[in-house]
């Protein structure tokens, strides 16, 4: 009875045997780097952008990785701020010596870690929807900018409501202010007015007097866009106190906020690349896939979480045409690869930026987003015309 | 015009409440509680787990008021009293308390934005104008703990000996009074008060880990224009208040929200006693 064990041992050492030349022949992993803001301001949604991040990884090693080489994430926090991009930035690159950098990330992250990007020449695609117009030989963007997102919903404003004169309020800083500036230059050139823009500072939380102007200047629509959680909902509970009903279109707000003001979000219109209910095959299969993967721990999905999934296949398809994960050829392929996601068809081909399909959204009594209007293919416009 | 009265008396009223506690405080035991934020936060997470366990939002307000109440009693007992013959040491502390006590709720709750539903809605008709319902509400919520606190002050026994304490403490003691007992009744009271704060902002403002920080800029320069006297209060959040609004309505809300700061340092320099009779 002796003989069956030896044979299991024998067996077994054989597998190990292969396996381990199979370590030696199969090349080392492509490195993605993913630094991201897991601490700081973006915390609350970062989680989200690491799991798509690695359900795309997980998907493609299954099916035999990137040009037979298994891939793997390193994720970085990169505090949500400047100084910790640096960090991340520097460590990922020229310590982790990573294949390329995939992520989402605050605007003042993005530009502290862009000229550690241009020294360390990796391809750098930013999934993050943000106020437009930043230009880097080695970055592409696969998320929304303002010529994309505030068009649906002034259109909508001025068709369904004729609207004709607008009231915008913002937090005082870069994102709040240049959505705005453009949000106005679109309204006028739409031939309507704006009879009041004001902001508040990024931590203040009395908007009484701006409210009192508001209703003092009667406006057929308001559009708002603040920072992110706690000015947001300020807002929008004294707008709601005070009440104010007139059409109201929220740039800053996503669907899980929006879930969670309940009844003082009813009736809110947004606009956005994604949404969990969008009706398409592709992105049920992606909600089923999360769901699998992540169960009880799945945060759900959004415009920010979504584009970095798409994104690793796009760099995927990129290196795949170009047959080599060289910088050089594998940039100019990046413009032309395209990749079919949750939000649609994906290609980063307009100055590094990308034709998206928007929806506009109004918030529900139960908080769910019901789509009221798709927008397919926006142009993001001229974003960076100077770069070849 | 009358919108703008409206506006002014309301954000004063917002003002007496969440300084109120911080200048029982100050005046009495001459330590600026920089945790008076962390207990408007507090209490603003109060309001969250009455609403959790499916109680009206009304109920939140004793529910605040209890909780800060005992709060305040461990923290005066382990942080604050022994550090009383040390002033500078104490603000140390309750700074360092007030970013412990964030974390704890951040740990907690996590670092998103929780819901309170309102307790009332919208606006209402108030003198031929629409004006938010719970803001009007707000008014008289302020007189009442201004009556409620005058009376602890001028018609209790308690509120006796803590005037003696505030005049001469030294004396006091000698006549018999326990200026410790004074001390710990007043942080208690101080800390129920700030908690009850941040509880009736909720319908105005998110929930989340930094609530008070916020306020807690505009309730010091208050309670420093202040000194100890109730009165001066109303007077400073009237005057101040309503400068706020009359700058960020004529001039730019985000000048609006230095104003206070600003009026109250130019204030002290020309008269250190503030609105408080010299």
């Amino acid at each position: 009875m002796k003989a069956i064990p030896t044979l299991i041992r024998q067996a077994g050492t054989l597998v190990m045997l292969a396996m381990a030349s199979h370590a030696v022949l199969a090349a080392d992993p492509v490195k993605i780097g993913v630094p991201v803001g897991l601490s700081g301001a973006n915390s609350v949604v970062a989680p989200s952008v690491v799991q798509a991040a690695q359900l795309a990884v997980d998907e493609i090693n299954a099916k035999g990785g990137i040009l037979g080489r298994q891939v793997s994430l390193e994720v970085a926090d990169d505090g949500s701020g400047a100084a910790g991009a640096q960090k991340a930035f520097d460590s990922l690159i020229f310590d982790k010596k990573v294949n390329a950098l995939i992520s989402m990330e605050t605007s003042a992250a993005r530009n502290a870690g862009l000229p550690i990007v241009t020294r360390g020449k990796v391809p750098f695609i930013y999934t993050s929807f943000y106020e437009g117009r930043s230009c880097n030989r080695y970055m592409y963007v696969d998320a929304w900018v303002p010529d994309q997102q505030v068009a649906p919903i002034v259109d909508y404003f001025v068709k369904q409501y004729h609207a004709k004169t607008f009231f915008l309020i913002g937090s005082d800083y870069a994102f709040g202010r240049g959505m705005l500036d453009f949000t106005k230059t679109y309204i006028e050139k739409q031939g309507g007015k704006v009879v009041g823009n004001e902001y508040l500072p990024m931590d203040g939380s009395d908007w009484t007097p701006i409210i009192s102007k508001l209703q003092g200047a009667k406006p057929d629509a308001i559009i708002t866009s603040t920072a992110g959680g706690a000015p947001n909902v300020t807002l929008t509970k004294q707008l709601r106190a005070a009440g104010v009903r007139v059409p109201y279109g929220n740039l800053a707000v996503d669907e899980g906020t929006a879930k969670s003001m309940g009844v003082d979000a009813e009736g809110i219109y947004i606009s956005g690349s994604y949404v969990t209910n969008i009706d398409t095959p592709a992105n049920k299969t992606f909600m089923a896939a999360m769901q699998k993967r992540f169960g009880s721990d799945l945060k759900t999905p959004n415009d920010l979480s979504v584009p970095e999934y798409e994104a690793i296949y796009l760099y995927k398809a990129a290196v795949e045409k170009s047959g080599s994960f060289d910088t050089a050829k594998v940039i100019p392929a990046l413009a032309q690869v395209s990749f079919d996601g949750p939000r649609g068809t994906i290609q980063m081909s307009k100055q590094r930026h990308t034709p998206l399909t928007m929806y506009l959204g109004q918030v529900q009594a139960n908080g769910s987003v019901k789509v009221i209007q798709s927008f397919k293919n926006v142009d993001p416009g001229a974003q960076c015309p100077a770069l070849k | 015009m009358l919108n703008l009265g409206l506006d002014i008396a309301t954000t004063a009223a917002i003002l007496f409440i969440v300084s109120a506690g911080l200048l029982m405080v100050f005046g009495v035991m001459k330590i600026i509680n920089f945790s008076h934020g962390a207990f408007l936060t507090v209490g603003g997470y109060a309001s969250v787990i009455v609403a959790h366990a499916g109680l009206g939002w009304w109920w939140s307000v004793p529910c605040a008021l209890a909780v800060g109440f005992v709060l305040g009693m461990l923290v005066e007992r382990f942080i604050v009293r022994p550090l009383y013959a040390r002033p500078l040491d104490a603000i140390l502390a309750t700074w360092g308390l007030g970013i412990i006590v964030g974390q704890i709720i951040t740990l907690i709750f996590g670092r998103g934005v929780q819901m309170v539903a309102s307790p009332v809605d919208g606006a209402v008709p108030f003198l031929g104008t629409q004006y938010s319902a719970y803001r009007l509400i707000l008014v008289g919520v302020a007189v009442l703990v201004a009556l409620a606190l005058g009376w602890l002050v001028n018609g209790t026994r308690l509120g006796l000996q803590t005037r003696a304490v505030i005049m001469n403490e030294a004396l006091a003691r000698g006549l018999g009074i326990s200026s410790a007992r004074v001390r710990f009744m007043t942080f208690c009271t101080g800390a129920a008060l700030a908690s009850t704060a941040g509880c009736l902002i909720t319908p105005l403002a998110s929930v989340d880990p930094n609530m008070g920080v916020p306020w807690i800029v505009g309730a010091f320069m208050l309670v420093l224009v202040s000194g100890s006297s109730l009165v001066s209060l109303a007077v400073a959040s009237l005057v101040l208040g309503g400068a706020q609004v009359l700058v960020s309505t004529f001039v730019n809300p985000v000048l609006g929200g230095l104003t206070i700061a600003v009026l109250a340092a130019v204030l002290l320099r020309f008269r250190p006693e503030g609105f408080a009779r010299g």
